[in-house]
């Protein structure tokens, strides 16, 4: 069952127009829907009843105070949060029609339609190539012209080719941290992910590349849906068209970026914003 | 305004000042590192001097040994080592020494001619041995029985006629050379094709019995191994005949060498190893003679009880059973920690099977030994027997100690090394690299393959060298599994399947043991314990330093992460 | 959320707090010389006193001094602290409160002006009380739109937003008065012209105090009112609290 799904999965990825991404059947602007969301690390309830549509092809920013719970969130989407035995979570996330955390689902799968960027790069200690290629050897890409032009065209969406093409093949370590995250953004766009989920992903860089990496974002947008964890607001005003402000759990206010960012609704968003005593 | 701080020193140094800058300590720790290091090198120094020593050609001194009271007697010999003795010592050992002195030196000579004297060696007072030469024709013949030969070479024989006049020594390196020529081929035929032919003719015989004990001896089958048995006895027979005609012509020659007192001893070229004269040697000669000794004794089998010739199967066996042992450790430990660390589910049973683990590297090796000797030999052996040798029996295959059951008792006793430094290693695996492979949508056993298992590969290879040097230097284990003193044959030949794993083997340590405590000839064994032992810490060092390359390689493809 | 505080002073960052507080104060004050600049330009029209109107027009490069001063500041917590939502609302009003407040600074100095003038010629008797109606008028909502700003009342903000279309019918009956004194009496076509210049400049600041009120309410509610009818505002107003 498992390897035919991968058969299926394989078929499904567009070799030939690499970079054409097909229309969803169905041109909903809803990629993601968080229904009821409620997560337990044990006894202790970290999300609280989180409801939230997630639009498609636009850039989603999860701000709050250290502790609110917007990784933990971040963590649901491809479903990182199974690998910590004592997390318990009630309600759905919807992926298209299905909510991800049904038993039928292959979570492989899934993470490769909801691909994940974390804080710290962590390229693997390989080439540079065998990095971006890794996603797709997984899903069984043989192929050397596959790979290659994959390869090519995720690190130019990442917009490192012109910096590494000639050092494909030195390992990945060998780069600036910069560099590396964008190398970890490739890799995670190269198989081709509906979701890309960016957590913190400045927030080891310095503020040149962090910038390259909020130009990429901007870039990117076009052709994935982003959802973005960040501390810093300023990033999260710069790069995103929502926002959500969580507070302890709990998904305080979730509206357009500008709307949020000049006049937000609610009290503890705008203490938060600018600064203040909660 | 304060005055602008003081950060000259202001008192010249006292001894609280002194202390508390922190200097002792600096110095006790030096001091403990510097301690260390003496100690190694210290070490090291003297097994080096007393086994390189060894193989030295020392001068051989001809002189008249002149115990008062007595016949004063002549003395050809090597000196050795010379103690200081108290006179009422000498004495109550019922040596005839005058007051005069309260001390006397007291020293070791090396006469041989064992067959003459009955022993090789002799403590002689120093003072006593007077009028002492070195004569340029005082010939050292080591044999292949009976130990050095000292003397002057009178004659040399052929067919027990007399030949060569003139210059004997000439006329005997040039005999000896074919002497030893002859020597090496009938050691070939020996050991090459005749132990191949009896290595076949009793796989035939295995096969006939296995035939017999399955109870289908069909006339044909029994016809062909018969066939096969008069081929291989009619080869045997040719080169039977071979062997004969090379010993009659080895046995041509014979030297007489006259040892003191005008006594004559007659040996064969055959039995002959080498011959020297190590008062004519110059500088350059004896260089070479070293070199050539060191050699035989890295490359040649043991004679004389292991007290002459070289180590050579002991090197073997040692790497081989330590390589054997490796290959059965490493992938049974780490996937035993594998599974311990990434699949089992970390509680209360996990750390009891921990402790356990760590428990074990704590047990006497001895203990392991008794274990390898009741399970693997007798049980699983047994078993083994029983089941795929029984043509064999009732002489054991696997039921007795073997390089296998040696190898598996090691790995078992070096397991938890692997075990805990593999662990060390999964545990050091950053989480965030896991996570990417899971993000990339491959599933655990993937990510574990893939990225946790080459990444955590020079922590594996930590553990394979901590179990080498603790593999490499046991003994006691191994007395009981396999190790004997003396092997007929290596565990790797010619003959098929190569890799002979019942077989018994030598061991450096058991080696070292055997030379230095088991020998009838303990004064010639000396020397031969230095010198094997530093063998075996070479043997090791150079294991390890195979081992701790290819971590380095590892490691450095690996580097972790640097944020 | 009740908006009647800005909680200017709950920063995390002391050092922003003081920063915003300060430029609050400098508007206040500069509004304060402001407020003073208009209704002595009025005391000098009205009363004829050419000396004060000489003075009122050359006060009025403090005024400039001040916008310049307080642009600077703004500029400086802007690429300093990157300030959100109430922060970034505030320096936006504050920045564009301070150009109407020196755009009334400049009509001021222009009433100043034409008062010097009409004290060595007076306009017609009954031209005056009118406009000494006028200025008391815009002289009081320059005071009280800067009273909406230092007490962020949103209210009071849109009932001077309401004001203003009572200075523009005070504008136009003086305008048609003029007219009338201008036909009568050509000789008084001098002053009555100054006099029409003034009103004109007394107009006008009533438009930038209606500007003031609506960049208030923005600070406060975070809606930008400008260019929408009186009764939209008001039904949002209603609306939000």
């Amino acid at each position: 069952m498992r390897s035919k799904d991968k058969d299926a999965y394989i078929e499904t990825l567009d070799v030939e127009g690499i970079g054409a991404r097909a229309e969803a059947p169905n041109a909903s602007d809803v990629a993601m829907t968080v229904d009821g969301l409620n997560l337990f690390y044990g006894d202790k309830q970290a999300l609280k009843d989180i409801n939230l549509d997630i639009k498609k092809g636009e850039v989603t920013a999860f701000i709050g105070p250290s502790g609110c719970g917007k990784s933990t969130l971040l963590r649901c989407f491809n479903r990182m949060n199974d690998l910590v035995d004592t997390v318990h979570i009630t309600g759905q996330i919807r992926l298209g029609d299905k909510n991800i955390f049904d038993k039928d689902v292959d979570v492989a799968r899934l993470r490769r339609q909801v691909g994940m960027v974390f804080q710290k790069p962590n390229p693997f200690p390989k080439s540079i190539y065998e990095n971006v290629a890794y996603g797709l050897r997984l899903a069984g890409v043989k192929k050397k012209r596959v790979l290659d032009e994959t390869v090519e065209w995720a690190l130019k969406g990442a917009a490192l080719w012109d910096e590494v093409k000639d050092r494909l093949n030195e390992s990945a370590l060998g780069m600036s941290g910069g560099q590396q995250q964008r190398l970890v953004i490739a890799r995670s766009i190269a198989i081709q992910p509906d979701v890309l989920l960016l957590d913190e992903p400045c927030s080891a860089l310095d503020p040149i590349s962090t910038l390259k990496v909020e130009e990429l974002i901007a870039e990117l947008k076009k052709e994935f849906t982003i959802l973005i964890v960040t501390h810093n607001m300023q990033q999260a005003a710069r790069v995103s068209d929502y926002t959500a402000f969580m507070y302890l759990g709990e998904m305080v206010e979730y509206g357009e970026t500008d709307q949020l960012f000049t006049n937000p609704e609610k009290k503890q968003t705008e203490d938060y914003i600018t600064g203040r005593y909660g | 305004m304060s005055e602008p701080t003081q950060i000259t020193r202001t008192r010249a140094g006292t001894f609280g000042e002194w202390y508390a800058s922190g200097a002792p300590w600096v110095w006790m720790t030096g001091g403990a590192v510097a301690l260390a290091g003496l100690l190694v090198v210290g070490l090291l120094a003297l097994i080096a001097i007393r086994g390189l020593g060894h193989f030295w050609p020392s001068p051989l001194i001809e002189a008249v040994y002149v115990e008062p009271g007595k016949e004063p007697t002549p003395l050809v010999a090597q000196l050795g080592y010379s103690e200081t003795v108290s006179t009422a010592r000498l004495q109550s050992a019922g040596i005839n020494v005058s007051d005069d002195q309260e001390f006397y030196e007291r020293r070791l000579v090396k006469v041989a001619n064992r067959d003459v004297y009955g022993a090789d060696f002799r403590y002689l007072l120093d003072d006593w041995i007077q009028q002492r030469t070195t004569p340029e024709e005082l010939s050292v013949f080591e044999r292949l029985e009976w130990g050095d030969l000292y003397g002057y070479l009178i004659q040399i024989s052929e067919q027990g006629a007399s030949v060569g006049e003139g210059d004997l020594w000439e006329e005997f390196r040039e005999r000896h050379g074919r002497a030893r020529d002859l020597h090496h081929q009938i050691e070939r035929v020996q050991e090459g094709d005749i132990g191949a032919i009896n290595y076949a003719l009793e796989q035939l015989r295995l096969r006939e019995r296995r035939m017999e004990l399955n109870d289908n001896q069909s006339e044909q089958a029994m016809a062909e191994i018969e066939r096969q048995r008069s081929e291989l006895n009619a080869e045997y027979a040719e080169l039977q005949q071979e062997l004969q005609s090379l010993n009659e012509q080895i046995q041509r020659d014979s030297i007489t060498v006259q040892v003191q007192n005008g006594r004559t001893v007659t040996v064969s070229l055959a039995e002959v190893v080498r011959g020297y004269r190590p008062n004519a040697m110059g500088l350059v000669a004896k260089i070479s003679f070293y070199f050539a000794k060191v050699w035989e004794f890295v490359s040649d089998e043991p004679r004389e009880a292991n007290t002459e010739g070289g180590v050579f199967p002991a090197i073997f066996g040692t790497v081989l059973m330590v390589m054997l042992m490796s290959v059965f450790v490493t992938p049974f430990g780490v996937v035993a920690a594998l599974y311990l660390r990434e699949y089992a589910k970390q509680g209360v049973v996990t750390r009891i099977i921990r402790i356990a683990v760590n428990n074990l590297a704590g047990v006497p090796s001895i203990v392991y030994g008794v274990f390898g000797l009741g399970f693997f030999v007798y049980a699983l052996g047994g078993s083994i027997d029983e089941l795929f040798f029984p043509a064999a029996l009732p002489s054991p295959t696997f039921g007795t100690g073997g390089i296998f059951w040696a190898s598996l008792t090691l790995a078992l006793l070096t397991l938890p090394v692997v075990i805990v430094s593999t662990e060390e290693g999964l545990a050091r695996i950053p989480r965030s690299l896991r996570e990417a492979s899971l993000a990339l949508g491959a599933t655990k056993a993937e990510t574990l393959w893939k990225i946790v298992l080459p990444m955590s590969s020079p922590a594996m290879m930590t553990g394979l060298i901590l179990a080498i040097a603790r593999a490499a230097g046991e003994v006691a284990p191994l007395m009981l599994v396999g190790v004997v003193k003396l092997a007929p044959s290596l565990p790797l030949d010619g003959n098929f399947p190569y890799l002979h794993l019942d077989r018994k083997f030598m061991h450096l340590g058991f080696h070292i043991y055997d030379v230095g405590f088991q020998s009838p000839n303990v004064e010639a064994a000396r020397p031969l314990v230095y010198a094997t032992a530093l063998l075996l810490v070479l043997v090791i060092v150079i294991l390890n330093l195979a081992a701790v390359r290819i971590r380095n390689r590892l490691r450095e493809r690996y580097r972790a992460l640097e944020h | 959320m009740s908006h009647t505080d800005l909680h200017l002073n709950t920063h995390i960052s002391k050092q922003f707090n003081a920063e915003l507080d300060d430029i609050r104060q400098r508007v206040l004050t500069m509004g304060g010389l402001v407020e003073q600049q208009v209704s002595e330009a009025v005391r000098a029209l009205t009363e004829a006193d050419g000396e004060l109107g000489e003075q009122v027009a050359n006060r009025d490069y403090k005024v400039n001094a001040m916008e310049v001063g307080i642009d600077e500041e703004c500029i400086r917590v802007l690429a300093r602290r990157q300030p959100a939502a109430t922060d970034l609302r505030l320096i936006m009003a504050v920045v564009k409160t301070i150009t109407d407040l020196e755009r009334i600074g400049d009509e001021a100095e222009k009433i100043g002006r034409m008062a010097t003038r009409l004290a060595s010629n007076p306009p017609p008797n009954g031209s005056l009380p009118a406009v000494e109606a006028m200025g008391r008028r815009v002289s009081s909502m320059v005071h009280r739109v800067l009273d909406a700003f230092a007490r962020l009342d949103a209210e009071e903000a849109l009932e001077i937003a309401k004001e203003d279309s009572k200075v523009d019918a005070d504008f136009e009956s003086i305008s048609r008065q003029c007219l009338t004194f201008m036909m009568e009496d050509p000789r008084t076509i001098r002053p009555v012209m100054d006099l029409q210049w003034a009103i004109r400049a007394l107009e006008r600041i009533g438009d930038h105090a209606r500007n003031i009120s609506e960049y208030v309410i923005y600070l406060i509610q975070g809606k930008d009112v400008r260019h929408t009818s009186l009764a939209q505002v008001q039904a949002e107003l209603e609306g939000s609290t």
